[in-house]
């Protein structure tokens, strides 16, 4: 990528996060991948401590979510992400085990860019992993800001 | 109002009733009875009064005689005899008529037996002085006549006529005296009826009034239960409506957390398989580097399996059947939770009743078996259906998997006969889809319908989710389904739905 994206990766599953993270550099994608577990600390850093985004303004973000987390519900962080003037720009790819049709449309009403299903396949994940890697690798995210 | 005291009330009414028909009865004897007693007591005076005047009749007739005895004594004019004659045959019809009147009063038989040959004595006296003065012996009659005889009989006749008198006084004064009692008796009996009619017909006043207040309050009671119990009835089916969605969010949120490990599981076993590769591809070079072989070029065999001698050779089989297991068991939970996936979804999809035509529907599934129909050499035969209004997705999914199922488990070898019958019944339609198949076993007639549970030899592919998703959806339209079959006999399902099937009958969550 030609400008320092940084992917935040919102997954409560480690085993998830380390499978995505393997797929996603063995595409050759070198950005810095940073993970959450839980979706408040998510939004600590997402948001900042003041809880306004601002501490993002200009840096370019992507973010990997997944839907069902224990603490927060991922179309909460979707929502609060699309509503914030700072981060509403962010592409945000729905990377979920959930693949119910309304839940589908919410996501992609409430702003969502990607929603990808994860396969439990997994020859058809790792796959899909990597096609995200190449989606990335040619993205264009705009920095975070008005 | 407790039963007790409803079957008091009842009683209480019969009881009423009778007393009234008691009342009336008695006293409706009673004036019978009363009246006859009047009128016989009047009959009794009347008599009374007869039995005095035959007795003056008696005595005048005697009188008459007498005078015209000595009317013929004095002037022996025949006129006088023929006075005396006729006063003779009126006296006799009078004094028959008279004993007659008396007879049941021994009083007045004994007077009239005392009296009877007093009359013949004097009646014979008459005819004697008669027979004399007209044979001319005047003397001799008159000497009887002066004689007194006649006289002293007269009189006797007298005082037993004077004492018959008496005692018809008497009587008439009794009879009379009775007869005014039993009038009395009569007048007062109705009158004491009439009064506990009216006094009885004031209490079933009454008790009708007050039973039909209790009625009344009974109705609304009924009224206020009937309404409570629909309010029940709603509150009771709002909590199996929620209970049953919280099954279904139950079910979808499971086999949604079930599948996050599943991918886990069969990632890391993938990378687990890539790092076997990589492993027995070090071992190989390292037991050939040991034993000295010449170097294989790298290069060229990269990709290919290592060869491997003896123990290694072994483990590397070992390890690629326990991964082999691994993933081929990962494969089928994760067919088993899609399946319980859809069926949750499939229980939370709105139906939508329309009209179908029945046979078109079965035409089209058939249609889309016509290739597997072909392969099993199975002719599908569809008869005349009865048209209804239902959920058409639904139905295609209960015939398609019943016809699915009938080509599936037909017997090797036999052609499959399956015919789809239907018929209507009492606002139900009932379809059949019966097949010459391999049949079922009886005792695994409940475990079809079961989730994950199959029947018979394990040949075919199958999750064991057709027939429980076919009876959900057939109780979803209101139906009912049911199976009879016998090992080697083929099969027949039957399926009971609603003709009209009413839209929303179930809210479905959104």
């Amino acid at each position: 990528m030609s400008n320092p994206v940084t992917i935040i990766m919102i997954e409560d599953d480690e085993g998830h996060a380390r499978l995505i993270e393997r797929n996603i550099r063995r595409s050759g994608v070198n950005n810095e991948i940073i993970p959450f577990t839980s979706g408040t600390a998510a939004l600590n850093y997402l948001f900042g401590t003041d809880g306004t985004g601002l501490n993002h303004k200009g840096s370019a973000l992507l973010i990997l979510l997944d839907l069902n987390l224990p603490d927060t519900t991922g179309i909460d962080i979707l929502k609060r992400v699309k509503e914030n003037k700072y981060l509403k720009t962010t592409p945000v790819v729905v990377l979920t085990t959930t693949d119910d049709s309304h839940e589908i449309k919410r996501c992609y009403e409430l702003g969502c860019n990607v929603y990808i299903t994860k396969p439990v396949n997994y020859e058809s994940f790792a796959n899909a992993i990597r096609q995200l890697g190449l989606f990335f690798s040619v993205i264009q995210v705009p920095p975070a800001a008005i | 109002m407790t039963a007790d005291t409803q079957r008091k009330r009842a009683m209480g009414h019969v009881l009423l009733l009778g007393a009234g028909l008691l009342v009336l009865t008695v006293i409706s004897a009673a004036s019978v009875y009363l009246v006859n007693m009047a009128r016989e007591d009047a009959r009794k005076v009347v008599r009374t009064l007869e039995v005095e005047n035959q007795i003056s009749l008696v005595q005048l007739q005697l009188r008459r005689a007498e005078s015209a005895q000595r009317g013929y004594l004095a002037t022996l004019r025949p006129d006088f005899q023929a006075d005396f004659e006729q006063a003779m045959t009126e006296l006799a019809p009078s004094l028959t008529r008279l004993s007659q009147l008396i007879s049941d009063n021994p009083v007045q038989r004994r007077l009239i037996d005392e009296m009877m040959p007093l009359y013949d004595q004097r009646v014979e006296e008459f005819r004697t002085t008669m027979e004399l003065a007209r044979s001319q012996r005047m003397s001799d009659a008159a000497k009887i006549v002066r004689e007194g005889i006649g006289r002293d009989t007269m009189k006797h006749l007298e005082d037993l006529a004077v004492r018959m008198r008496a005692e018809e006084d008497r009587l008439f004064v009794e009879r009379t005296t009775n007869a005014d009692r039993s009038q009395t008796l009569a007048a007062s009996i109705t009158g004491i009826g009439s009064g506990l009619v009216v006094v009885l017909a004031g209490i079933a006043i009454l008790l009708v009034r007050r039973s039909s207040h209790a009625r009344d309050l009974a109705d609304a009671r009924l009224r206020d239960s009937h309404l409570n119990l629909e309010a029940t009835i709603d509150e009771r089916t709002a909590d199996l409506r929620e209970a049953n969605d919280e099954i279904q969010r139950f079910a979808y949120i499971v086999s949604h957390d079930l599948r996050s490990p599943l991918v886990n599981i069969m990632g890391f076993t993938s990378e687990l398989e890539e790092l076997r590769g990589d492993i027995f591809k070090r071992i190989a070079a390292l037991s050939r580097a040991q034993s000295e072989a010449p170097p294989a070029p790298e290069n060229a065999t990269d990709t290919a399996e290592p060869a491997l001698e003896g123990a290694d050779k072994q483990l590397s089989q070992d390890f690629s059947e326990a991964l082999g297991f691994i993933k081929s068991s990962i494969g089928k939970m994760d067919r088993l939770i899609s399946a319980i996936l859809n069926l949750t979804r499939e229980g939370r999809r709105e139906f939508e009743p329309v009209w179908i035509d029945t046979r078109e529907l079965i035409e089209a599934i058939v249609t889309t078996v016509a290739h597997q129909a072909a392969e099993a050499q199975a002719e599908i035969r569809i008869d005349a259906l009865p048209n209804i209004v239902s959920d058409r997705l639904a139905l295609e999914q209960i015939f398609s998997n019943l016809i699915d199922n009938a080509l599936k488990y037909l017997k090797t070898g036999v052609p499959g006969e399956i015919s789809v019958r239907g018929r209507t019944k009492l606002g139900f339609a009932i379809f059949e889809i019966s097949d010459n198949g391999r049949g079922i076993d009886p005792k695994d007639h409940q475990r079809i319908f079961d989730l994950f549970r199959r029947a018979g030899t394990q040949d075919k592919p199958g999750q064991g989710i057709g027939l429980a998703h076919v009876r959900a959806l057939v109780r979803r339209l209101g139906g009912t389904m049911a199976v009879s079959s016998e090992l080697h006999q083929g099969s027949t399902f039957t399926i009971t739905l609603p003709i009209n099937w009413p839209a929303g009958n179930r809210k479905t969550r959104t």
